[in-house]
């Protein structure tokens, strides 16, 4: 009798002790549930130093390995077997293993670390510190069935030193998103977000970057220009925008539950597909183009320089290009897409959502840019001090 | 000689274990705390400036200090509900003990989101409080100002801490013997006086661990504060994820991440002066 009161203690001892490091474990996996262990990557030990893109030309005349696996740093959701059919079928034996991002923060720290992946997808504001620090190498182009098909504009974004080194993928807006049924005036630019109407409403994205970038728009100012000035009134307009700030949302999931909540009516720096989720689920929102212009991200492609399978990487990066994919892309997840093939296959409803009928939308979009690291600095240290101003 | 070996080899796994997942981490942060960069060139430098540009700041202080606040009333309040829990358990229920035992545990099982998302479905302002509020006529409008503040993370944070804090405090309930506190009756304590003289004392060990047990992983809290702490919530954790994930100014973060360490060293330094410190580790 005695020793079954101690065992259930002991038992109990343990699930705690076990929950305790889970609990200690979960701020990894708050951002992307999905998230699983990176997969053990186990590659052929030989030929490692050489670099990739000396080997490049010599592997176009030999035959692409069809056998061993393919390792793909990448956003969870897009491991999705819809996303690469085309791969799938040219190299059916070819295991595809998927190690999930958080951030592209995420990618740029685990490839610098030697992390030895084949294929990496940050968004472009990653993209050129990955480049200067040779992380990535050129991707071949020629090789890519579907690049004639790839908006030029967008490609022109993942271009450094005059080579090819991202293909640009997804992309989207970083806007206004509204409850139209709890606002009494819908808001039309940047500069509306400071209106009291919307005071303990407003949701901000928690990015020291995207509040820099939105600040300055309503404040008419070039976002990548700024000078020390102009940097200190940005500031003082957030400290005066944030009293009226309900909470800063940190995914995608947490905005999307706060505006179906009510909680939330205004949407800072809010991704289209969030409009799209709240479209389908009934919700009454609609989604600004404000004034002064949509923020907006792209993501994409590279081949780390430490990645020893070259083409199969061209063969995956090619089949994610796919018309079949992009389209997929656009209709389930609501994201905009970079092959102009794969238009006539998204749902005309959500083309018309995503604004991607209209012509002019890239030229329209103002684009994340590179950033340097003082900036980087600057503005993530301008957000802290914003955030805990009292 | 053989006893010697056997300790040797009994103890060789879970040191191994700590100096890789804790000891080398903790010095790699060391290490990058002197760096000028987190790459590139300024990665060979060594410098005292993060150092220096940590003191200067007097944003990231401030927070420290008002975490290190947070959780200070997080673990007192953490204690004060969790010990009649755990003398409860200890002197009052008996056979039902392994079963109550198991009902407090059960909330742990779900994941911490998962509770933190149910605290949002609580005190939302579409939530059952406010439902309660709105249907009672004690407020005119639904508002999600109970949720979104400082408030709202404390609360949250008691509840998932609760549970741990009861813990030690209960096996050091459990440790007493019971032959002191019939002692204390026979020289005419009253019971109340019994529990202050001789109960609380003897449970000091537990409280104090229960106290490290809240106060060490809230101090660090970044999640909470995200899903629940609103535009003014934010913890000094989030700052240093800030500084490692958006400034990619890992030095930076590493002398932000030291300097927490500091003041959980300090504190648990100074309350260990409280007692000897083999009353704890006796634990």
């Amino acid at each position: 009798m005695k020793s079954l009161k101690i065992s259930w203690i002991v038992l109990s001892m343990l699930v705690v002790a076990s929950l305790l490091i889970t609990a200690c474990g979960a701020p990894a996996t708050a951002k992307s549930p999905a998230a699983t262990e990176a997969p053990a990557v186990t590659e052929a030990p030989a030929a490692t130093e050489a670099p990739a893109a000396t080997e490049a030309p010599a592997a176009t005349s030999a035959p692409v390995a069809t056998t061993g696996n393919l390792v793909m740093l990448d956003w969870s959701g897009y491991e999705l077997p819809e996303f690469w059919k085309q791969f799938a079928t040219q190299y059916p034996d070819v295991k595809v293993d998927y190690s999930f991002l958080a951030e592209s923060a995420e990618a740029y720290a685990k490839i610098q670390s030697g992390f030895e992946a084949d294929l990496v997808h940050p968004c472009s504001n990653y993209w050129k510190i990955m480049v200067d620090e040779n992380l990535v190498q050129p991707i071949d182009t020629s090789k890519l069935s579907h690049w004639k098909d790839v908006n030029p504009d967008l490609a022109k974004q993942g271009e450094f030193n005059g080579k090819q080194y991202w293909a640009p993928w997804d992309w989207g807006f970083e806007s206004i998103l509204v409850r139209k049924d709890l606002v009494k005036t819908v808001p039309t630019s940047w500069a509306d977000l400071w209106n009291p109407e919307y005071k303990g409403h407003i949701a901000l994205y928690d990015s020291g970057e995207s509040a820099h970038v939105i600040t300055a728009l309503a404040l008419g100012l070039d976002p990548w220009n700024t000078t020390p000035e102009q940097d200190d009134q940005i500031k003082q307009k957030l400290l005066e925008l944030m009293p009226n700030v309900l909470t800063i949302w940190s995914s995608q999931s947490d905005l999307d539950q706060l505006i179906a909540s009510g909680d939330v009516w205004v949407a800072a720096s809010a991704w289209n597909a969030s409009y799209i989720k709240l479209l389908g689920d009934g919700v009454d929102v609609t989604y600004i183009d404000p004034t002064e212009g949509r923020a907006g991200y792209l993501c994409g492609f590279a081949i780390p320089t430490n990645s020893k399978n070259y083409d199969l990487a061209l063969a995956m990066i090619d089949a994610y290009l796919a018309p079949d994919s992009q389209a997929y892309l656009a209709n389930e997840y609501g994201y905009g897409i970079v092959n102009n093939a794969a238009l006539s296959l998204v749902d005309p409803k959500k083309a018309e959502q995503l604004s991607l009928n209209d012509q002019n939308v890239i030229s329209r979009t103002i684009f994340y840019k590179s950033i340097n690291a003082d900036q980087r600095q600057s503005w993530t240290d301008m957000w802290s001090e914003v955030k805990t101003s009292n | 000689m053989e006893n010697r070996s056997r300790f040797t080899t009994l103890i060789m796994p879970p040191a191994i274990y700590l100096f890789l997942l804790f000891l080398l981490p903790l010095g790699v942060m060391l290490v990058f705390s002197f760096r000028a960069g987190t790459t590139g060139a300024a990665h060979n430098i060594f410098t005292l400036n993060n150092y220096r540009a940590f003191l200067e700041n007097s944003s990231f202080q401030r927070l420290l200090w008002r975490s290190a606040g947070i959780s200070f009333t997080i673990s007192i309040i953490s204690i004060i509900l969790a010990y009649p829990i755990a003398y409860y358990l200890a002197f009052r229920a008996g056979v039902n003990k392994s079963i109550l035992m198991t009902l407090i545990i059960v909330p742990t099982w779900t994941s911490y989101l998962l509770r933190i998302f149910a605290w949002k479905l609580m005190l939302g302002s579409t939530g059952v409080l406010n439902s309660i509020l709105l249907s009672t006529g004690i407020i005119e409008q639904a508002s999600p100002i109970l949720i979104y503040s400082r408030t709202a993370v404390v609360v949250t944070l008691i509840y998932v801490w609760v549970p741990f804090v009861m813990l030690p405090i209960f096996s050091s309930l459990e440790r007493i013997d019971r032959n002191l506190l019939e002692a204390a009756a026979d020289l005419g304590c009253a019971s109340w006086e019994s529990f202050l003289r001789v109960t609380l004392p003897l449970s000091m060990p537990g409280v104090v661990a229960g106290f490290f047990f809240a106060f060490i992983p809230t101090l660090g809290e970044f999640v909470t504060p995200l899903l629940v702490g609103g535009a003014q919530g934010s913890m000094y954790g989030n700052l240093i994820q800030d500084q490692f994930m958006r400034a990619l100014n890992w030095p930076m973060g590493s002398v932000m991440s030291l300097a927490m360490l500091a003041v959980v060293f300090i504190l648990m330094f100074l309350l260990t002066r409280l007692g000897p410190l083999s009353e704890l580790l006796e634990l």
